[in-house]
């Protein structure tokens, strides 16, 4: 009987801890949600390195909200403690009011420790490392006039925080959505972290999806925004750039940076040390573990976590839906104002610059690049735009960490 | 915070983030614009007085080989078999190599000239991605 009692009782406290009992129903409407982004990585392949991770993060901490749980020291007297514990040994022990309480510990869920990555701004410095490691700037420093582009497709970052001040969000928080314009993930995120980390699960989300419908939300903007004409000018090749003109450009490019906006100086810094090892050709192994199991190491934390952050109670919510939404205004006014300052370049170089190639200034490398090349060959098909685009699209890249840098600078 | 204040901290963060954006990266444009010029003179002047030095030193050995052997050049008695689009300047270098190789106190004659079928560039970029590691 009492064998038979037990057994009741246990089931009992399994079915009380269980998802049954304590999920309520925006956790199983963000599993849903998880299942879209599972189909969307997986079928569709829309940035699946980084959707799929994202996605199972979120599927995870909605199944078992515990995961995130942050690690908690409950005092005990002696009596609780050798209740709950069977002993007072191997705990501190803290003195108040003259009574000895034993110091507890409750430990966090596995996701509150690998989410430190994100929280002290460690993984998204680390992802430049890697993506600066695996990024060609030969055609930036062949054509540095792509740097005009590159800080036109950073407007859309300012206007948007205008719409989100208006919208009645604070102004860093404001700042942490204009910064999805970007079009940079980590560069959202690193953002996110330090003005306004309330909102990082949404920003997140609304960052990596609108960078992996690149391809779809682009190529109207362009057509809309271009003449025939202008789509179908084809640019002069490239001068080639020497190995040593390769090696100084880091170098540069951080001494600058970092004098004048060092809060960019992590983003910028790691980029560019990436960089350097790529091009010095002296830390082929270095570089080759930045591009591969580093980044890879720490785009499966980085997804997992910020896919964690996307709770029901945190997502569901009407402040996500006007992320969502400023989000893709700035992405589109992004594009809009690379294209339009690409018109301005095609009009003063006497239509020999190519306006379609000022949208990859947007960063989002390479995929927005490769957009310009595909909507250039719909004209042309004998057209590759794809270096020249390359040139916008990783100025793109150091475009948004500068404006990342303004907005902490002013907003923090 | 009221419109005002929402208005004022918008358009100077506009103009702020506008103003500075672009600063830094017209300074970029500058100054990646100066040291590619400099790089570029200094190499393509390095490049010229070393193809000169070359020039001079191949001169010096050519006059000096002729002054001991006194030997006659390499004469084409009758034109080879060229393939069609081979122009007389790419046979000139293609001589001038296998006269680099064999020198004058050899007899050799080039009887034809003929493009070698290769795979194309990607693919053979393709096959050493594929067999650098092993």
């Amino acid at each position: 009987m009492e064998i038979l009692e037990r057994f009741m009782k246990a089931i009992e406290g399994i079915y009380q801890g269980s998802g049954l009992m304590n999920l309520d129903w925006r956790n199983y409407v963000m599993i849903a949600v998880a299942c879209v982004l599972f189909y969307l990585a997986i079928k569709k392949q829309f940035e699946p390195l980084l959707l799929l991770p994202i996605a199972f993060g979120m599927l995870l901490v909605n199944l078992y909200p515990a995961i995130t749980e942050a690690p908690q020291t409950t005092l005990m007297s002696a009596a609780e403690c050798i209740k709950t514990k069977g002993t007072t040994e191997g705990y501190a022990t803290t003195v108040m009011n003259g009574v000895t309480y034993y110091n507890v510990p409750h430990y966090g869920g596995l996701l509150y420790y690998l989410y430190q990555g994100v929280k002290l701004g460690i993984y998204p410095p680390l992802i430049f490392l890697g993506v600066g490691a695996m990024t060609d700037f030969g055609p930036l420093i062949a054509n540095p006039k792509s740097f005009i582009l590159g800080a036109a497709a950073q407007i859309g970052i300012f206007i948007t925080f205008i719409g989100a001040m208006f919208l009645g969000f604070t102004s860093p928080q404001a700042g942490a959505i204009g910064i999805i314009g970007g079009a940079d993930g980590p560069t959202a995120i690193y953002v996110t972290t330090k003005l306004a980390p309330e909102l990082l699960g949404s920003i997140a989300i609304a960052a990596y999806s609108y960078m992996a419908l690149v391809p779809i939300i682009q190529p109207p903007i362009m057509r809309a925004l271009t003449t025939k004409k202008e789509r179908a000018v084809v640019m002069e090749q490239l001068r080639p750039v020497s190995k040593l003109e390769k090696i100084i450009f880091p170098v540069i490019i951080v001494v600058v940076i970092s004098i004048l906006l060092p809060d960019a100086a992590p983003l910028v810094g790691m980029l560019m040390f990436g960089n350097l090892l790529k091009e010095s050709g002296v830390c082929e192994r270095i570089s080759k573990t930045a591009q591969n199991e580093l980044m890879n190491i720490i785009t499966i934390f980085l997804g997992t976590t910020v896919g964690a952050t996307a709770t029901g109670a945190n997502f569901l919510s009407l402040s996500t839906l006007k992320i969502i939404a400023l989000g893709l205004i700035a992405f589109m006014m992004g594009t809009a104002f690379g294209v339009l300052f690409g018109k301005v370049m095609y009009k003063v170089t006497g239509g020999k610059v190519n306006p379609l190639i000022g949208s990859a200034g947007v960063s989002a490398v390479p995929m927005a690049a490769r957009v310009s090349q595909r909507v250039g060959q719909e004209e042309n098909p004998g057209n590759f735009l794809l270096m020249h685009a390359m040139g916008p699209n990783v100025a793109g890249v150091i475009g948004s960490a500068v404006a990342a840098g303004v907005l902490m600078n002013v907003l923090k | 915070m009221d419109l005002m204040g929402k208005f004022t901290i918008s358009a100077s963060m506009l103009l702020t983030g506008f103003v500075i954006v672009f600063g830094v990266l017209f300074l970029l444009i500058f100054i990646i614009w100066l040291y590619g010029t400099i790089v570029s003179n200094a190499q393509n002047k390095a490049a010229q007085r070393k193809a000169e030095k070359e020039l001079k030193k191949q001169k010096e050995i050519i006059a000096e080989e002729k002054a001991k052997t006194n030997a006659k050049p390499v004469v084409v008695n009758q034109p080879g078999k060229y393939e069609t689009g081979v122009s007389d300047e790419v046979i000139a270098v293609i001589s001038a190599a296998v006269y680099t190789m064999y020198g004058s106190k050899q007899k050799v004659k080039i009887k034809s000239i003929k493009r070698q079928r290769t795979q194309s560039a990607w693919a053979r970029a393709g096959i050493l991605e594929n067999n650098q590691p092993f």
